[in-house]
């Protein structure tokens, strides 16, 4: 009898069906919507902080994800359900505060996603006033919010199909108005927007709060970690070309901006025309140029919403199917398989903040897309930070053949340098939000995820004692059951095993 | 007769997974992948054909050599495969190699040959391709495997066989369990978690990978 091959047939044919680089990178950049960042964040972080330091901004952050994500993917190579940073924190620091970190995400995630309809149904406002058609705010909002409903129930892949399309058409439309303003620099091309003076007091905390949340979804790669082609380099390689693809499209789109406006002119002129990078356009390729780029924008808001939606659906999905919320939060499409209640849950909060706001009168612009949008920002900064935390804890116990430099080094200055953020982003937040200092606003917004971080730790202590197998599972994600089943099947109860 | 058994475990899985009709949708095309996969191994595992024993964490399956080969082509195809292996594999990655597999194609075919299924062929008018299409022979005998679960469930009144218990499992994890519980009476639930719950290891193991595994197929959208 001849021996068996040594090679594999199965393991062949599933090589061949794993995802290489390009796939990730392909997931994570349709996760994020560089128009929107650019002409939504971007101008509105020339007016509100005053200074020319917004490349520099980006930079930092770029700097301190980076850092992090070494880290980051390194852990992701050893645990599964790698998708969510809430997994990283109760593999890292116990259940406990991972449950609390769960909630803290989920809620940034979903005020995020919820903000976008502000600046969706401001941008639609205008553009269709141009053409006569006069409606409030709310009105486009409703029929973006019931678009995006409508699609977030369908499957994944054709969502990911539809934001792959819009974010080529965007990257190549700013590329453009970049290279543009370049061309038609006010006073010649300098780096004064780089130098450490352009970004100081007050403002530095808000600059660097808004210019995190555009790189948000540079972690989406990690979800894939287990179909990745090469896991231990795949996911790192697609995170870290996430985060330096988008902090070169930022970078230099902000820094075109300073060119074009002049140093001394770009903060007044933000101040003024809050579409500058639309008006600069059209000052320089003509008004076609400038109504393609405003059509684009509100093209891109629409995929923020939904990359977002996408985003906020599949951490409720995966808390549901790990009971740590409602577990009929953890229930698929049976056609498409997409997390459809998880989908719908985040579709009625949607709805909810469009009337209400509504209905009070609110402004979409300030009060929707500023107020909750940044907010979400501190949210996912701390999130970032407490993540960064659970990579250097999981490497304390055990390097795992780690290099000293992903498990040790790069985390630790990872901890420092989003801490720093944080701290930045918390005591100047009165300046993001455009309110005196001492105002309780900014106050409320980390007291707000502190409780909600409590509450989750309380949950996950309840869970702890009265529901064991459940409390087993938390971390794990889809395959919460296998872990729930083995702890029901071995363990007394009352003895929950590891942390 | 609505409710006549069909005479295997995956040809079952097929009908509740792909087959679909007024009362029931069929599943995502990965999925039914999954499901008819997991089948296919509960079946094997079932016969004594297959094995799966936990190694390091791991759930591992193997070729059991008692007995001699199965007598049919697809579960044939499957226990040499395992054998084949140079190590054992897993089962998450048998699901993952059965959905890509086309297991869906060598099920129908296999119903086709035995009467259950009808095969079909559409030229698209526009492309000029010819998609081959399978419908079931007799709509009632369709139907059957979710009629007989849902008879256990409405009735309670006698233990379900263990492939039948699986067979429920195996519904609920592809995410049918609405077409399955639909207007039973109260209690149908906790019957079935009775049967769930003593489910043999392996089977366990098979049904929560799938459970898994379709967690994850909604959480990447990797259809």
């Amino acid at each position: 009898m001849s021996a068996p091959s040594t090679t594999s047939a199965v393991q062949s044919a599933l090589a061949r069906d794993k995802l290489g680089t390009l796939s990730l990178l392909h997931f994570s950049l349709t996760a994020a919507t560089p128009l929107t960042v650019i002409a939504g964040g971007v101008v509105v972080m020339f007016a509100v902080a005053g200074q020319i330091g917004i490349p520099l901004g980006y930079v930092i952050i770029a700097a301190s994800l980076l850092l992090f994500s070494v880290g980051y993917t390194a852990m992701a190579r050893h645990i599964a359900n790698a998708g969510a940073m809430y997994a990283f924190v109760a593999r890292g620091l116990g259940r406990v505060p991972g449950v609390a970190a769960a909630w803290v995400a989920a809620t940034s995630y979903c005020a995020l996603q919820v903000s976008l309809y502000g600046y969706l149904g401001y941008v639609a406002q205008g553009l269709f006033a141009s053409i006569g058609i006069d409606l409030p705010w709310w009105a486009f909002a409703l029929v973006a919010w019931l678009l995006v409903g409508l699609l977030g129930t369908r499957a994944v892949d054709i969502n990911a199909k539809i934001l792959a399309v819009l974010l080529t058409v965007e990257v190549a439309v700013v590329l453009v108005f970049s290279a543009s303003n370049f061309a038609n620099a006010a006073d010649g091309v300098t780096f004064d927007a780089f130098s450490p003076s352009a970004l100081s007091g007050e403002a530095a905390g808000a600059v660097l709060a808004l210019a995190v949340i555009g790189f948000i979804g540079f972690e989406s790669p990690t979800v894939y970690g287990e179909e990745a082609r090469d896991r231990k380099r795949t996911v790192a390689r697609a995170t870290i070309a996430t985060v330096l693809i988008l902090a070169f499209i930022y970078i230099v789109s902000s820094w075109s901006i300073i060119t074009a406006a002049g140093a001394d002119n770009v903060v007044a002129s933000a101040i003024a025309d809050f579409d500058l990078m639309f008006t600069l356009a059209g000052d320089q390729l003509g008004p076609a140029w400038e109504t393609t780029g405003r059509i684009l924008l509100l093209t891109s808001v629409t995929a923020a919403a939904l990359s977002f939606h996408n985003t906020t659906a599949r951490y409720l999905f995966a808390l549901g199917r790990e009971q740590v919320v409602f577990s009929w939060l953890g229930r698929t499409s049976v056609r498409t398989c997409a997390p459809v209640a998880a989908s719908i849950t985040q579709t009625v909060a949607g709805g909810l903040v469009i009337v209400l706001w509504a209905v009070l009168g609110l402004d979409p612009v300030v009060h929707l897309f500023y107020y909750l949008g940044t907010a979400s920002g501190i949210g996912l900064i701390a999130l970032i930070l407490t993540c960064a935390i659970a990579v250097l804890a999981y490497f304390a116990r055990d390097r795992r053949e780690e290099s000293l430099w992903a498990s040790r080094i790069a985390p630790v200055l990872a901890i420092l340098a989003m801490g720093g953020v944080l701290y930045l982003s918390v005591i100047h937040f009165h300046t993001l939000l455009g309110v005196e200092k001492g105002s309780l606003l900014p106050k409320l917004v980390p007291v707000v995820f502190a409780i909600l971080a409590a509450l989750g730790a309380l949950w996950a202590l309840f869970l702890k004692k009265a529901r064991p197998e459940v409390y087993s599972g938390i971390g794990h994600g889809a395959k919460a059951p296998l872990v729930q089943a083995a702890e029901r099947a071995a363990v007394p109860v009352g003895a929950a095993g590891e942390r | 007769m609505p409710d006549a058994p069909t005479p295997r475990l995956v040809y079952d899985a097929f009908l509740i997974t792909a087959y679909h009709d007024f009362y029931k949708p069929a599943v995502a095309p990965r999925v039914i992948g999954l499901g008819l996969g997991a089948a296919l191994l509960a079946e094997l595992v079932f016969s004594g054909h297959l094995a799966v024993r936990s190694h390091a964490g791991r759930d591992l399956v193997l070729a059991e050599p008692r007995g001699g080969p199965p007598r049919d082509s697809l579960g044939l195809w499957l226990t040499e495969l395992v054998q084949g292996e140079p190590d054992h594999l897993a089962v998450p990655e048998w699901l993952e190699y059965l959905a890509i597999s086309d297991t869906q194609t060598k099920t129908a075919e296999h119903m086709v040959v035995a009467g259950l299924m009808v095969r079909g062929e559409q030229r698209s008018r526009w492309l000029g391709k010819v998609q081959v299409t399978y419908d079931a022979a007799d709509a009632l005998i369709a139907q059957a495997p979710l009629a007989r679960l849902r008879r256990y469930l409405s009735t309670m009144d006698r233990r379900m066989p263990l492939l039948d218990a699986f067979l429920l499992a195996l519904t609920e994890s592809v995410g049918l369990s609405k077409s399955l519980y639909s207007q039973m009476p109260s209690g149908a639930r906790e019957y079935a978690e009775g049967h769930l719950r003593v489910l043999p290891a392996p089977l366990q193991a098979i049904r929560g990978h799938l459970t898994a595994a379709v967690a994850d197929t909604a959480i990447t959208g990797n259809l």
